[in-house]
């Protein structure tokens, strides 16, 4: 069932922009109500379909290219070491 | 994670808070610091301190609570008052208006900048890293939270200390700028169909 009202009105009646709702739904922050909604809206919002699909992949690159560093070695054993040493005196 | 009920903790709750809840998010802790600082010395020096901290004001943490948004939030606190004071002059983002053109309509009618989803596919190096690295702070800070570390809007907003519609509006056009940059690329590594 696609919600005939939309979803992501406000309290205060201000109407979502494009861009505020494709934002929720990329950051998984849409309830379920409104990710259908914005499904049915991408089907005919040429610049959402678009922005979705760009946005999706950036933030996918991110995740894979972004987060490999590890911790140098020994810094965990320092870290330990210190805190021994603050707790002991 | 605001100031809660102190806890009480026998020493050896302590260490197994320390080690079972604190230490598993200290990769994640690293590139943070990492993703600040720009400097591996720097990014290690802040991880450390932050979990010195950590340990120090361990009563003030409920265990079983959120202790990767806890933890982020010293990390970032002690970057903002112990390292960038000593090297960063004051931001010239006028948050303010990056705020009012979020929430207006405008911002459906900005100009996306010309990049493909096929040009990204070939970014196999450090581009995109780049990319990120190159964003004032405050903008890359909320792309790390976001992004590659998953953080709820509620979460990052407590962790940054800024309101929800803020990290709103401030993800949106740090993720505006990564596209520049990105598309910037694109063009000089002449992608003619990009
Ligand atoms: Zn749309």
């Amino acid at each position: 069932m696609i919600p005939e009202k939309n979803p992501f009105v406000q309290a205060d009646g201000a109407k979502p922009t494009c861009m505020q709702m494709l934002q929720l739904i990329l950051d998984d922050e849409a309830s379920e109500e409104q990710r259908l909604y914005f499904k049915n809206h991408m089907d005919s919002c040429m610049p959402c379909f678009k922005s979705y699909s760009l946005d999706s992949a950036i933030k996918q690159l991110l995740k894979s290219r972004c987060c490999n560093d590890s911790v140098p070695p020994g810094l965990i054993e320092e870290i330990k070491f210190q805190i021994n040493q603050n707790t002991a005196s | 994670m605001e100031e809660s009920q102190k806890q009480h903790y026998s020493i050896q709750e302590k260490n197994a808070i320390f080690n079972n809840e604190f230490l598993p998010h200290i990769n994640s802790m690293y590139n943070f610091g990492y993703r600040l600082t720009l400097d591996q010395d720097d990014a290690k020096d802040l991880v450390q301190d932050t979990y010195l901290k950590a340990f120090r004001f361990i009563e003030s943490f409920q265990k079983g609570t959120n202790a990767k948004a806890w933890l982020f939030r010293i990390l970032k606190n002690s970057f903002i008052n112990d390292y960038r004071k000593k090297t960063k002059e004051p931001s010239k983002v006028d948050y303010q208006e990056v705020e009012m053109y979020y929430n207006s309509e405008e911002v459906d009618r900005q100009i996306t900048p010309d990049l493909r989803v096929e040009s990204l596919k070939d970014m196999i190096g450090d581009e995109i890293s780049n990319a990120l690295n190159a964003l004032d702070v405050d903008f890359r800070t909320v792309i790390i939270l976001c992004d590659l570390e998953d953080f709820k809007y509620e979460e990052m907003a407590k962790i940054l200390d800024i309101p929800i519609g803020t990290v709103r509006s401030r993800l949106h056009r740090a993720r505006q700028l990564l596209k520049e940059k990105l598309s910037e690329y694109a063009k000089t590594m002449g992608y003619k169909n990009s």
